[in-house]
């Protein structure tokens, strides 16, 4: 029989999570590859509702009868189940396209190919720098089914690649870093990653000293999580639910400068984080969360959801706000891909118009300290200063400090014209900035 | 398992071949505010196998244990498409085959507690906090324990069993007065029983008063400082900003980098010693055999100021004629052993606090740690709060304190080292190369640093 089946016999309802991954990926280590793997990993996960009270177990590998037995007795000591696991109700009717076959044809000799041709691109402009890379491909099937109707299940394609340039020299040392992830072979733009990494040496020839105090800062996209990391925390339904985000009981007000909307989207056609439900089997959607300014809405698993008395927004997925978590931990509010309204102006124009101020291309301590209070201060691990319009070279132990949501509010000066989607699920495109202030050493 | 992971190392074409299948059985509770978020169990079991062919590496992750010996074709072909590409071949130091097996003690082993006592421990803790004062808008409470059944195979004849044990506790309480969010918080990891869990009673009032207190407390001004580390952050001092530069996996195929790295310069003041220990019973970083079935080493890493020791695997130590000292570590069967910390920790030196206070007109100190990040010589570290220090004494409380600098200069900087010492490890984990939560323990005394550089308004 059936494990939902023999679940919903001795529970009053059940909720099975299936997860199979599968796929290659190869690692360059001194601009060589170093080691080609493969994976192929099964995991499940199930919930019950049972007298009333919530339990959750997984497993791989495991046994049927002891996965109902530990999520049972869970429930036993668990409390009562705040909300209903998912019915059938509101399926898409069109699936978000998350599969593309020409990725899963992709061999671990192109993937070689690829990080040997990276290396050498970057060897051949900069020949003493230290190249690393990673690349991947893969499917991740995942299947959830409730005793309550829902039914839902998909494969779901990636392709990712990073690499990262280390110039060691007594006394100098740095690196950059450059990554791309995405769901289909076409949309992977090995140039436009190269050009990136590329940029980031050329303007970093140079050492020179940092603009301290108050200067404008332009955020690039790899640097704008400083700002949208406690974000991605205060908009969470449960922090709102739980009274530690400061956006409670605010939605409909204009916390945020006019300019700025962001969008919580779960479904854009081969979006990095793109998935036709979420890991609860609700479908997901889309999301504004900012519209010119106003806070519009919060992202909610069924729990939070329940607990907030709304419905669930499909942002029940696995592994908290930054996902990821795998098949052994339970679903939490987090989001899918967020999406920065671009505005105008390319690169050049913000560097140019900031004149004497400072270029963040990434930090280090990300998410390190009381994030969701909106407070930040990094190291600038990747950082440039600007000298009358010019980028006049890279900077050495500076640190940024601010609030994310003082930034946003009352100290933003300009929103770049092109996106570019980082870590993963941020699409986000550059952000001029002031009230971030500047110490060096 | 054992049976079949010894016959199929044993017949695998490759050059070198090793297997390992974990069993793992893990609960953990977790509360925020009155919401029991989390009440659970798991088992899981997995494998991953790696084949070195001329001198490139071939892996293969899986859960169907009946799928072993093609995982070890797989892995082995694997190798041999990357061996093709490969200019400087990883090859193993050599070290004697064992046989051993090892148990990590526990007096009150947590796979026969019931999942209802942890809740209620949890929920004391966590009741402790939302009661402490009516600034307290939410709290977090977790525990976690873990039994790791690990079972390793090569094809050299080593052959080693263990079983080890963790439990992590974290406590943190979130005050709110007006737009302002605080957080305090504590944790506590061991490779222990259950009976490290109980009594946390002082912890969790300890995270809600500093929650409450830093509501109070004025950012610190950012400039540069006199900073007297308290042990705590002294530890994550050291394991981020030194111990990740002397992991030998990143000097391997970077010359420029061993040349900074080489042994014998002189890193610090003469009273400096930095371990990096793999036998330390009961702790986090214990790891009496490393995931390619090397014996534990006490690896000194500076010793009277200089560089006397990396940490190494089998292939960094092949490559930088060194002994292997049982440094590869893997987070989980999903991965691969790399060179990992265990028990890092900065030896005691013989000043008292006040001797440490003494003399400094501005400065401040630095206690407990959020949590800390490396990137080569830069290094960055947050502090979960800080004093003032004013003409020798300490002040007033100042909270968003992060330091930054550059290793070499921060720890030339290093002015006095404290006869005090705390060897502790958190709830936290250790990630490195998409490997985390990896658990490891730091230690240190009082440090005291002149020249570090503060963020802040």
């Amino acid at each position: 029989m059936d494990i939902l089946n023999r679940a919903a016999a001795k529970a009053e309802a059940a909720e099975l999570y299936e997860e199979l991954r599968e796929g290659i990926a190869v690692h360059f280590n001194g601009g060589e590859i170093e080691t080609a793997g493969s994976e192929s990993v099964r995991g499940r996960a199930l919930r019950v509702v049972a007298g009333g009270k919530l339990g959750f177990a997984s497993t791989a590998g495991g046994s049927d009868e002891a996965l109902l037995a530990s999520a049972l007795g869970a429930a036993s000591h668990g409390d009562p189940a705040p909300f209903r696991f998912a019915d059938g109700n509101g399926a898409p009717s069109a699936p978000v396209p998350v599969l593309d076959p020409e990725v899963e044809a992709i061999g671990v000799e192109e993937l070689i190919a690829w990080g040997e041709d990276a290396v050498r691109r970057v060897n051949d402009e900069f020949p003493e720098l230290i190249v690393n890379a990673s690349l991947g491909r893969g499917t991740i099937e995942v299947a959830v089914r409730t005793s309550t109707g829902a039914q839902r299940h998909e494969r779901r394609s990636y392709l990712a690649v990073s690499v990262s340039a280390e110039q060691i020299r007594k006394g100098d040392i740095w690196s950059v870093y450059a990554s791309r992830s995405v769901r289909r072979a076409n949309d992977l733009d090995r140039d436009a990653l190269l050009d990136d990494l590329l940029r980031q040496l050329r303007w970093g020839r140079e050492i020179a000293p940092p603009p301290t105090g108050a200067p404008p800062v332009l955020f690039l996209p790899e640097g704008v999580p400083v700002l949208l990391l406690p974000l991605t925390i205060g908009f969470s339904g449960m922090s709102v639910f739980l009274g530690t985000s400061p956006l409670k009981g605010r939605l409909g007000e204009r916390a945020f400068d006019r300019r700025l909307s962001i969008t919580d989207d779960g479904v854009i056609p081969f979006g990095p984080r793109s998935r036709s439900f979420d890991d609860e089997g609700v479908p997901a959607g889309h999301l504004p969360l900012v519209a010119e300014g106003v806070v519009e809405n919060f992202y909610y698993d069924l729990r939070a959801a329940a607990l907030a008395n709304v419905a669930s927004t499909g942002n029940g997925v696995k592994g908290g706000p930054m996902g990821g978590g795998g098949f052994r931990v339970p679903p939490g509010p987090a989001s899918r891909n967020v999406v920065v309204a671009s505005g105008a102006g390319s690169l050049d124009d913000l560097v140019r118009e900031m004149k004497d101020g400072l270029i963040v291309a990434g930090v280090l301590g990300l998410g390190q300290g009381t994030v969701q209070s909106g407070a930040f201060s990094n190291n600038v691990g990747v950082g440039f200063a600007v000298r009358e319009g010019k980028v006049v070279g890279r900077v050495k132990n500076t640190m940024i400090a601010g609030n994310a949501y003082e930034v946003l509010k009352d100290g933003l000066r300009e929103i770049g014209g092109k996106s570019q989607w980082v870590f993963g699920g941020l699409s986000v495109p550059p952000i001029l900035a002031e009230r971030v202030s500047v110490v060096a050493q | 398992m054992e049976e079949r992971l010894r016959e199929a190392v044993a017949q695998s074409h490759a050059d070198y071949t090793e297997a390992r299948w974990e069993e793992v059985t893990r609960s953990r509770v977790a509360f925020q505010r009155d919401q029991l978020m989390a009440l659970e169990s798991g088992e899981e079991a997995g494998g991953i196998v790696r084949c070195l062919v001329r001198g490139a590496w071939g892996i293969a992750v899986f859960t169907d244990p009946a799928e072993l010996p093609r995982k070890i074709a797989e892995a082995t072909h694997l190798a041999r498409t990357a061996s093709g590409h490969v200019k400087d071949p990883v090859a193993l130091a050599p070290v004697q085959p064992v046989e051993a097996r090892y148990e990590g003690a526990m007096k009150r082993d947590f796979r026969g507690v019931p999942l209802d006592e942890k809740r209620r421990l949890a929920e004391g803790y966590n009741k402790l906090i939302l009661g402490f004062s009516p600034q307290i808008a939410s709290s977090s409470v977790r525990y976690t324990d873990a039994w790791r059944k690990v079972v390793y195979a090569n094809s050299e004849g080593t052959f080693v069993e263990q079983g080890i044990p963790d439990v992590t506790v974290m406590v943190a309480a979130v005050a709110r007065k007006n737009g302002d969010i605080q957080q305090g918080f504590e944790s506590v990891g061991y490779a222990a029983g259950f009976e490290v869990a109980q009594g946390r009673e002082e912890d969790a009032l300890t995270a809600a008063r500093r929650a409450v207190d830093l509501l109070s407390a004025k950012p610190v001004q950012g400039g540069t400082y006199t900073v007297i580390l308290d042990p705590d952050l002294a530890g994550v001092f050291i394991h981020e900003a030194f111990g990740h530069i002397c992991e030998a996996d990143f000097l391997l195929k970077n010359e420029p980098m061993r040349k900074v790295m080489q042994l014998g310069t002189r890193f610090g003041v003469e009273s400096l010693n930095v371990v990096d220990d793999g036998y330390r019973p009961g702790e986090r970083g214990n790891v009496p055999y490393d995931d390619e079935g090397v014996p534990w080493t006490k690896a000194y890493l500076i010793k009277n100021g200089a560089l006397t020791g990396l940490m190494h695997s089998r292939a960094t130590a092949h490559k930088m004629r060194a002994e292997p000292t049982g440094n590869a570590r893997a987070v989980s069967w999903e991965h691969e052993p790399i060179v990992r910390m265990r028990n890092t920790y900065i030896e005691p030196g013989t000043a008292t606090l006040d001797e440490m206070l003494h003399g400094i007109e501005r400065g401040l100190y630095a206690c407990s740690a959020f949590g800390g990040q490396t990137m080569f010589e830069q290094f960055t570290f947050s502090a979960a709060y800080g004093h003032e220090i004013v003409r020798g004494k300490i002040g007033p409380m100042v909270r968003d304190v992060v330091l930054t600098g550059n290793v070499f200069h921060t720890l030339q900087n290093i002015e006095m080292i404290g006869k005090d010492f705390v060897l502790e490890g958190s709830a936290g984990g250790c990630g490195k190369g998409g490997q985390w939560p990896l658990p490891t323990t730091t230690g240190a005394p009082h440090v005291r640093v002149r020249n570090v550089t503060v963020g802040g308004r």
